[in-house]
């Protein structure tokens, strides 16, 4: 059973790896990306915007959470030119896509306690 | 799991704190120990601080970035090799031309693979300890090479001392000789002979370094030695030959050419075993190459070791040249070797002798040749003697001297085929001390009538024939024949020293020779007249001694040597 | 890189030392091993140096190592097909006076 926005595979390879400190390193990501988050939707150049979806897409990628990544990938390969109707349009995207990750997240670790 | 690489140090440098936590598991779990940094200075300054073996720097950070961080570290790590692998989650093309150009390593994309990660510290690590394996092999070698360098310096040193008593320096004796010849094994010496005879070795000993260095030593010894006790080539060949042999192992020699230049006799006698063709250069203009023929020194037993040598009558102004093969070994860069013909061809082109040296070593460098240390050479100029400067005089040692002996030698058939006593003889008399500063002058008078004794007496061969080229060699040529076949016949010596006054005292030298004898009164006459080489000999005997006469046949010789009691 | 190989003639009376290539100093060791690890073989050496390029004085030093080793003036050894710059090294040191060529 996959969760939506979460790969499983990757995360029972986190908990492998991190062992009994899988819960803090979790933690730690939903907090740095709540802050990433907020520096993307408030971009106002393309090289901030650009350099914070490159950021986001990294650490998104390393927890397993595909779709997110795949998202700031295309914001960070977006033109230039683009028309801002389309840059909102998927900031609007990563963000709900995020609360998503956020909720899988935090179900992952409440049944982990368990 | 993959082989495990020994743990080491590892810098996992990323702003972002997920990523950074992750990896650091991830290293922690292979079993290295793992240094953070939140950004790029920061990596800087722990690298600085902790010398981790590798880093792991995220490309985007705050403050300075990855490639930044990555220019710096480096800098700072200077000859030692420290990896620097790039974290990226950029596209694979992009990345890898970007890493490589900011000297990194290698790159390791997100999200991270932990079997790829472990496989590139595996190679990262490797790849640093054989630099560092290079590196203290590199300065181990030179610590190796200095030492070496202080021990040619020294043996060098020592050898200098050896062969200070040499007369390299004589006027008529231009050379070239790179100061570290001797290490490739080549040899210069020259000394003069009692009687006045300039003797020159150059020498090529196998091999490179010291041991062809070392062989120089006690052959050095052996020719100043016995050239200034007054023995001949042959003599001095045979000894440094029975010497090299006994002392050098068995694939090492010694190549070498010598030469006897005798003003006085107008002669040059030459040995050339194993060494390039050396050139008889004459004043005329004419060349005449003196080639190898006999082995190298050091190979053949004593048993078996014949020097032959050459004679060519010489004019003052007359040069001798002898070369090392460094010369003609010399190649340039499509690997062609100068070679004889080229050699030749300059000898030929070359109109002023006193330029020689200059016009080989332009030629060598119009052929682009690559300079060795081993091209050596040497040109003697056959010159009047009274121009050189004397021979160095032994000391007065305050020993007890005797002034009033007599001694008879007879020297039969079997004796004067092989043996030559004038060095023996010639010791004798340098036991009066009287008599020592009249050495050169004695040994000249000696070889003289012994000579003169022996070729023309015994061996009854007629001087006049050395009076042109074709003539000369026919003289020589004969005199080896004859004196191989010698049966019968003698020379005999007669010494007597006796005091005179306080401290002075007369030598009278006798020689007898067992020939026909010669027409005493006319070849007299013909010396005054100022003819006929024969004559010359005489003339000489005359004017460095205090009376000569002859008996009436011929046969016999007196001479007289005096020494001055002090005013 | 030069080759030194050892044939044996047939009935193991004499051993042929073949050299290819370069004939200097790097050869040392096969050199030695080519001759001294058969058995010493009754009717003497012959030296075969129809491929050998070039020959320096560390060449001549083995040549006389094998000749000591092979019984110094009683040693036969024979050298054969040399090439004519190589039969002027010999020709220069006067080796034909030790070896036959």
């Amino acid at each position: 059973m996959t969760l939506a926005h979460l790969d499983l595979a990757v995360l029972a390879a986190l908990h492998d790896i991190m062992g009994e400190d899988y819960p803090m390193l979790v933690r730690t990501y939903l907090e740095d990306s709540q802050a990433r988050l907020t520096r993307l939707l408030e971009a106002q150049d393309p090289k901030t915007l650009r350099d914070s979806a490159h950021s986001f897409k990294g650490s998104s990628s390393n927890m397993g959470a595909a779709g997110l990544a795949r998202l700031c990938c295309e914001l960070e390969h977006l033109p230039l030119a683009a028309p801002q109707a389309e840059v909102c349009a998927l900031r609007e995207q990563i963000n709900s896509e995020f609360i998503q990750v956020r909720a899988a997240f935090l179900t992952v670790l409440a049944t982990d306690a368990l | 799991m993959l082989g495990h690489s020994p743990s080491i140090s590892v810098l996992i440098a990323d702003d972002n704190m997920t990523d950074r936590m992750l990896l650091s598991s991830i290293v922690r779990r292979q079993g290295h120990h793992v240094l953070q940094a939140g950004n790029g200075e920061e990596a800087v300054k722990v690298f600085e601080q902790m010398r981790p073996h590798i880093v792991l720097l995220d490309v985007m950070m705050p403050v300075m970035d990855g490639f930044e961080a990555a220019r710096r570290i480096k800098a700072l790590a200077g000859e030692a090799l420290v990896p620097v692998i790039f974290l990226t989650s950029m596209s694979e093309d992009e990345a890898l031309v970007r890493c490589l150009e900011a000297g990194g390593d290698d790159f390791l994309p997100k999200p991270y693979n932990q079997i790829i990660l472990a496989a590139k510290i595996h190679a990262m690590e490797r790849m640093r300890r054989l630099q560092a394996t290079v590196l203290k092999q590199r300065d181990e070698l030179a610590r190796h090479h200095g030492h070496l360098l202080n021990e040619q310096r020294v043996a060098k040193a020592v050898f200098d001392q050896v062969a200070h008593s040499g007369c390299l320096g004589a006027h008529n004796i231009r050379y070239l000789q790179s100061p570290y010849a001797l290490f490739n094994g080549d040899l210069l010496l020259a000394t003069s002979a009692p009687g006045g005879d300039l003797h020159i070795l150059l020498g090529d000993f196998t091999g490179h370094g010291l041991p062809a260095a070392v062989g120089a030593m006690p052959l050095a010894d052996v020719f100043y030695g016995m050239t200034a006790k007054g023995y001949g080539l042959a003599e001095t060949l045979r000894e440094m030959n029975a010497k090299l042999k006994r002392i050098l192992p068995p694939d090492m020699f010694c190549c070498a050419a010598l030469i006897s230049v005798s003003v006085n006799r107008r002669v040059v006698e030459v040995w050339n075993g194993g060494m390039p063709d050396g050139y008889l250069l004459r004043q005329s203009g004419e060349r005449l190459p003196i080639p190898s023929r006999a082995l190298p020194l050091g190979i053949l037993s004593p048993e078996r070791f014949e020097p032959t040598t050459q004679f060519y009558s010489v004019e003052e102004g007359d040069r001798i040249f002898l070369l090392s093969d460094g010369v003609i070994e010399t190649t340039n860069h499509d690997e062609t070797l100068f070679g004889v013909e080229r050699l030749e061809a300059v000898l030929d082109r070359n109109q002023d002798r006193d330029r020689l040296f200059e016009d080989i070593r332009e030629a060598l460098q119009g052929f682009h040749g690559e300079s060795r240390d081993d091209v050596s050479m040497v040109q003697v100029k056959v010159v009047d003697t009274a121009s050189l400067p004397p021979v160095a005089l032994a000391l007065d040692r305050g020993q007890p001297t005797p002034t009033d002996w007599s001694v008879n030698f007879e020297f039969r058939a079997q004796t004067l085929k092989r043996y030559n006593p004038l060095p023996f003889l010639l010791q004798l008399l340098q036991e009066v001390q009287g008599l020592k500063a009249q050495s050169g002058d004695l040994y000249t008078v000696l070889t003289e009538l012994y000579s003169n004794a022996l070729e023309h007496g015994v061996l009854a061969l007629d001087s006049s024939l050395k009076r042109d080229a074709a003539g000369f060699a026919q003289y020589y040529q004969w005199r080896e024949e004859r004196l191989r076949q010698l049966e019968e016949g003698y020379v005999k010596v007669g010494l007597t020293v006796q005091p005179e006054g306080r401290s002075g005292g007369r030598l009278v030298i006798t020689v007898e020779d067992s020939g026909a004898g010669f027409d005493v009164a006319s070849t007299l006459a013909r010396v005054n007249e100022g003819v006929a080489y024969s004559g010359r000999g005489m003339k000489l005997v005359k004017a460095l001694s205090h009376g000569v006469s002859w008996s009436d046949d011929g046969r016999s010789a007196r001479v007289e040597f005096a020494w001055g009691a002090e005013a | 890189m030069s080759a030194v190989t050892a044939s044996p003639s047939e009935d193991g009376r004499k051993l042929t030392i073949h050299i290819d290539g370069r004939f200097d100093f790097a050869c040392h060791q096969a050199f030695r091993d080519a001759y001294e690890k058969p058995p010493r073989p009754k009717d003497g050496f012959v030296i075969d140096l129809g491929k050998t390029t070039y020959l320096d004085s560390s060449a001549l030093g083995m040549l006389l190592l094998l000749r000591d080793y092979a019984g110094g003036d009683n040693a036969k050894i024979r050298l054969e097909n040399a090439s004519s710059d190589v039969r002027k090294i010999l020709a220069i040191s006067n080796f034909t006076q030790l070896f036959d060529i």
